[in-house]
């Protein structure tokens, strides 16, 4: 396989993945450009050890590269708090009609924002990405057990984060 | 099923992750216990809200053109030759390091890779070589060599404890010549390795360091790519890589630096 026809395979393997790749890096590191910059070291980096021989699914592989880079990116950054603010949210111009499901919208973003990286992560991976814990296993890096256990705890304090928003009139 | 347990499973049965038996227990337990059968509910509500189709971010159009922009760089090579320093973010000790074109990288690799090269794998070890070479100059540049900056192998060790699932040995050799100055994570791969970085003169050591893979049987191979020198060894379960700009007696001094300070050091 000559680079020509590596580049070919793998383009056609793996950049039918790119929003999920794309999304991944943005929730982890919460702006655009930063995404964009994750999503495209990643593909570098995926395509340097691209051989077409693997134990997990593209999109695992594809996934755990991605959020390899994006938590080697987070390290790095001095700051670690989120760029989102709790005050910028709410914008109640839309017709009334929109306003309930935009702004239940605009909320959930707000509080999965501020959930831990960890968090974070097993949240996207399962609840948008739809993967199996076994997958998120993989891409994570961690036993099944403690996908488990990190996706109850994320979803218990979304729930709790969110029901704090409601009573103080945040949203 | 107690409540306790259903709190234990609630999450499982809502990812379908759960045993038939075991659902249909938090199923009849779910009708019959209404603190439960909320926090059923409350999980739902969670799991709708994030599974909306608003709630996941899309890439600007241009994003995949870009990425192929990138990629076709990869496999043309001159295009990767041209490095390109950038003329800011330059901490005043990198130019005189860049110049003196002194660095030693040491790599801690998946031993198997080298031993085993042969006609067959030829060009894995071009990339894995490719990619250290590239690693080495990529920590040259900007403020990329090193995240935790210390001297002290105390501060840097745990660091590194912190980030990694393996414990690389950190050690200041300063009275030698071969002073600490600070460890960051790279990669090999997709695998994260970590990188101890020591300065010598004008010249920079990256030791780069991970689990030794199990099929393994690589000591002491010294060898030049690309106009660096590179010296690999194995201790204590770990695969260690210097790759040096130096002279290879330099790099050979400090190889043997670190190798006696292993030896029984570490466990």
């Amino acid at each position: 396989m000559n680079e020509q026809e590596k580049l070919a395979r793998f383009e056609g393997e793996m950049l039918p993945l790119m929003n999920d790749a794309y999304n991944l890096a943005r929730w982890l590191v919460q702006n655009e450009q930063d995404a964009r910059d994750m999503v495209q070291d990643a593909y570098v980096r995926a395509f340097r050890f691209f051989s077409g021989v693997r134990g997990e699914t593209s999109k695992a592989w594809l996934l755990r590269i991605v959020r390899n880079v994006c938590y080697d990116h987070l390290r790095k950054r001095p700051i670690h708090s989120s760029d989102v603010e709790l005050e910028k949210i709410p914008d109640h111009s839309s017709p009334e009609t929109e306003l309930q499901s935009k702004s239940d919208i605009a909320a959930v973003r707000l509080a999965l924002s501020h959930l831990p990286e960890d968090f974070r992560t097993v949240l996207v991976l399962r609840e948008m990405e739809e993967l199996s814990y076994r997958e998120i296993s993989e891409i994570t890096q961690v036993p099944i057990g403690t996908v488990m256990s990190r996706l109850a705890r994320a979803r218990q304090q979304l729930a709790d984060s969110l029901k704090q928003m409601r009573e103080k009139d945040l949203v | 099923m107690t409540c306790d347990e259903l709190h234990e499973h609630i999450d499982p049965f809502l990812d379908n992750e759960l045993g038939l038996a075991e659902a249909q227990k938090l199923q009849q337990h779910l009708e019959q216990c209404p603190n439960c059968e909320s926090l059923y509910t409350s999980r739902l509500a969670v799991r709708d809200a994030l599974q909306k189709p608003e709630m996941r971010f899309l890439p600007a159009a241009d994003l995949s053109d870009q990425i192929h922009g990138e990629l076709l760089k990869q496999i043309r090579p001159p295009a990767r030759r041209a490095w390109r320093l950038p003329s800011f973010e330059f901490p005043s000790w990198v130019l005189p390091g860049l110049a003196g074109a002194a660095a030693v990288l040491l790599l801690w690799f998946g031993s198997t890779i080298f031993l085993t090269a042969n006609r067959t794998s030829d060009g894995f070890v071009a990339t894995v070589t490719g990619q250290l070479v590239s690693d080495h100059m990529r920590s040259l540049l900007g403020n990329h060599l090193i995240d935790v900056v210390s001297t002290d192998q105390h501060t840097v060790k745990p660091w590194f404890a912190g980030k990694l699932n393996f414990s690389p040995p950190v050690y200041d050799f300063s009275d030698q010549g071969f002073k600490l100055i600070g460890g960051r994570l790279d990669y090999l791969g997709d695998q994260e390795i970590a990188a101890v970085v020591f300065q010598h003169r004008q010249h920079f050591i990256n030791l780069f360091v991970w689990p030794k893979s199990e099929s393994t049987g690589f000591f002491d191979t010294s060898l030049q790519k690309e106009g660096f020198n590179l010296y690999g060894w194995e201790a204590n379960g770990l695969t260690m890589w210097a790759v040096t700009d130096a002279a290879p007696d330099t790099l050979k001094t400090f190889v043997d630096l670190q190798r006696q300070k292993q030896t029984g050091t570490e466990p």
